[in-house]
């Protein structure tokens, strides 16, 4: 099992959550707040009333059994008025005519029943009142107006009040998403650590649930039995290409060793055909390798010596071995620029991917191509460039032949897979391959992520 | 010299039993992991063909067996299983090479031939030289007799190798493992080409000591360098 060592630690993306889950919160409470203003206002409202009705009733209590008349609720008016310098009530009486009888306050007659009223107080400010008018028998109109300094503080009060809690619930609604955001992130930081080391092919890896709660633990437990199956899984299909592995070739064993005899003591009539098949059983076995060899590295299988590798060396040494293939066909190879650039890398499977490109050229290419092979430094990394001046692929076969099996247009040999071994390789370490027309022949171009960081330098050069 | 192959399978094992005899070698037979071992305490062997996957024990058991009785003779490892990994672990638990299936016979015979004299083998990092032929590691030259040629990276690492293993036959799957520490198989002539390059330029030298064995691989002959 392998990792892969990138940059892994995402911080969490709470932003716009939290402004959002803050929006909510503040819209929420600014609710409350009109709900619960409005349920005071009326309640405020309410008292107001009773205490118009209890008044009311009040100056028109019948006196020995008669209904107040005129006269008298006009002395009750007077004798408050004589009373009473300030308060929050105002009593008025007008005739039938809807002349005021008694009372101070400038107002024309009001409709009978509650409304509600504007009227100068102290002479100078318009003020609002409630009032409530009532017909009395003798067809007069008593008007009592009750202007409630509570109530119109309240109103003032209003606008600013709402403004201040929506305002504070947004704060509060903000920071409490960003601490819950924080929390949970650091809950799920561990599954998310689990989940890198499994995407880089290291299935033994489970969610530490000791010191996870709730949700998150069910969900790391989940998460854990769907990791064990699937480490099941991989390993039942590891056996399954062991089992094939060894059941093929066996047999494959058997063929080539009754071949060879053919070719030893059969008689000289057969042996070309003994030879054809001999060739024919050493092409399936090939084939087989590759394929073997590409499952091992896209299942992260490929038991790798990852290290700081520094590419320069190992490119000048793939030149040194293709110069006399890729001469003895008939082409020519040179090495242009070369960075000095290091990489995160396997030695054996970088020479693969660069021998496997320069092979293609060997074989695909008409006589007299050339090839460049060239290694430049940019910002991201290494930019590998195997460029040649042969025919090219139509642009069609561009996307198509990473993929196994599939060949240029004009192509027969070879196992079909060279390329996609490439892609493999270089989908290893994290690079793109990138294939494009040279105008004329073929530029393929490999990136890979660069690594500055001071390390032990792996020998690129072989082993001898 | 005489090898003992552990092979369960009838037709494989009686392949190789043929193929080493006509390369004039002995061998001995066992067809389970507890045969090969008590084989292997009843007489020495120069070498063992030890095929992994046995009906008994595994083949890398019988491997641990034989090393913790302090028996060290070389064991070449057989197996169907050829990843990469499969080799490694061969090799780590005491096994002197490992072959996959389906092999070459001249392949499995100079393998085994190289692991059994590997004791005389001249340690590397050695002056190497050959009758009057002399290779130069700090200036990757060839010398012979008066004349010098410069050598690049590889055709240096080829001659090194051939020249610590002279008079044997190396193959091209050798080379590929040990001067280029390839585990893939080129689908090109890389070796060829190269050593094409290599013979040349002992050519001008005036001594081409290299000989090819059709279909196997070469053999660096110390006559031809006197």
């Amino acid at each position: 099992m392998r990792l892969i060592p990138r940059a892994l630690t995402r911080s969490p993306r709470v932003g716009r959550l939290a402004i959002q889950f803050g929006m909510a919160f503040a819209i929420a409470m600014l609710a409350v707040g009109m709900i619960g203003f409005s349920a005071a206002d009326s309640w405020v409202s309410s008292r107001i009333d009773a205490s118009l009705r209890y008044h009311t009733a009040k100056y028109l209590q019948p006196v020995d059994g008669h209904g107040a008349d005129d006269a008298a609720v006009a002395a009750k008016i007077l004798d408050w008025q004589r009373r009473k310098v300030l308060s929050e009530r105002t009593y008025v009486l007008f005739g039938r005519d809807g002349g005021r009888i008694a009372g101070r306050l400038d107002i024309t007659p009001l409709p009978p029943g509650f409304s509600d009223v504007r009227f100068l107080g102290g002479g100078r400010n318009y003020q609002e009142g409630r009032a409530l008018a009532t017909r009395l028998p003798s067809g007069s109109l008593l008007v009592i107006v009750q202007h409630s300094e509570a109530a119109a503080s309240l109103h003032a009060l209003l606008p600013g009040v709402v403004l201040a809690i929506s305002l504070v619930a947004l704060v509060m609604g903000v920071s409490a998403t960003f601490l819950f955001a924080r929390l949970t992130a650091n809950r799920l930081a561990e599954t998310q650590g689990a989940a890198d080391a499994i995407a880089a092919g290291d299935l033994s890896r489970r969610i530490q649930t000791d010191r996870l709660d709730g949700m998150f633990a069910v969900q790391a437990d989940s998460l854990n039995r769907m990791i064990d199956r699937m480490e099941e899984l991989v390993r039942a299909q590891r056996l399954f290409s062991s089992n094939l592995a060894h059941d093929l070739r066996t047999p494959l064993t058997r063929l080539r060793g009754m071949l060879a005899r053919g070719v030893a003591d059969g008689d000289p009539a057969l042996s070309g055909t003994f030879e054809r098949a001999e060739r024919e059983c050493a092409s399936i076995i090939a084939i087989f390798d590759a394929l073997l060899r590409l499952a091992e590295i896209e299942t992260g299988r490929h038991p790798s010596a990852m290290g700081t590798l520094s590419l320069r060396p190992l490119i000048e040494d793939v030149a040194d071995t293709m110069d006399p293939v890729i001469a003895d066909r008939g082409g020519t190879l040179e090495v242009g620029r070369l960075d000095d650039v290091a990489i995160t890398g396997d030695s054996d499977l970088i020479n693969q991917l660069l021998i496997n490109l320069l092979e293609n050229i060997a074989t695909h290419t008409p006589v007299g191509t050339r090839a460049r092979l060239s290694l430049e430094r940019d910002a991201d990394g290494a930019v590998i460039t195997i460029r040649d001046d042969g025919p090219g692929l139509a642009a069609g076969d561009l996307a198509r032949v990473t993929r196994p099996f599939e060949r240029g247009a004009s192509t027969t040999r070879g196992s079909g897979l060279g390329l996609a071994i490439a892609q493999a390789i270089v989908r290893f370490h994290n690079g793109r391959l990138d294939l494009a027309d040279a105008a004329p022949g073929l530029e393929v171009r490999v990136r890979i992520p660069a690594n500055d960081s001071p390390g032990p330098i792996v020998d690129a050069g072989a082993a001898a | 010299m005489r090898f003992l192959i552990v092979e369960d399978d009838p037709v494989i094992a009686e392949h190789i039993v043929a193929g080493l005899g006509l390369h004039g070698h002995e061998t001995t037979l066992a067809q389970t992991g507890s045969e090969a071992i008590l084989m292997l305490d009843r007489r020495p062997h120069d070498a063992v063909v030890l095929d992994r996957l046995l009906p008994d024990i595994n083949g890398l058991s019988v491997i641990d067996h034989v090393r913790r009785q302090g028996n060290a003779v070389p064991v070449l490892m057989l197996s169907a299983l050829g990843s990469v990994k499969d080799r490694i672990e061969g090799l780590e638990v005491g096994a002197d090479d490992y072959l996959a299936k389906p092999f070459d016979m001249d392949e499995l015979a100079a393998r085994l031939s190289a692991i059994a004299r590997r004791n005389v083998s001249r340690p590397e990092g050695s002056r190497l030289q050959v009758g009057r032929l002399e290779l130069d590691p700090s200036s990757h030259r060839a010398r012979y007799r008066d004349a010098s040629a410069a050598l690049n990276r590889k055709q240096y690492s080829l001659l090194a190798h051939l020249m610590r293993n002279t008079d044997r036959l190396v193959t091209r799957s050798m080379l590929l493992e040990s001067v280029w520490a390839y585990s893939f198989s080129p689908t090109t002539n890389i070796v060829e080409s190269n050593m094409s390059r290599l013979r040349t330029a002992l050519l001008a030298l005036g001594c081409d000591p290299i000989e090819t064995q059709r279909g196997a691989g070469y053999i660096l002959r110390s006559d031809r360098c006197a």
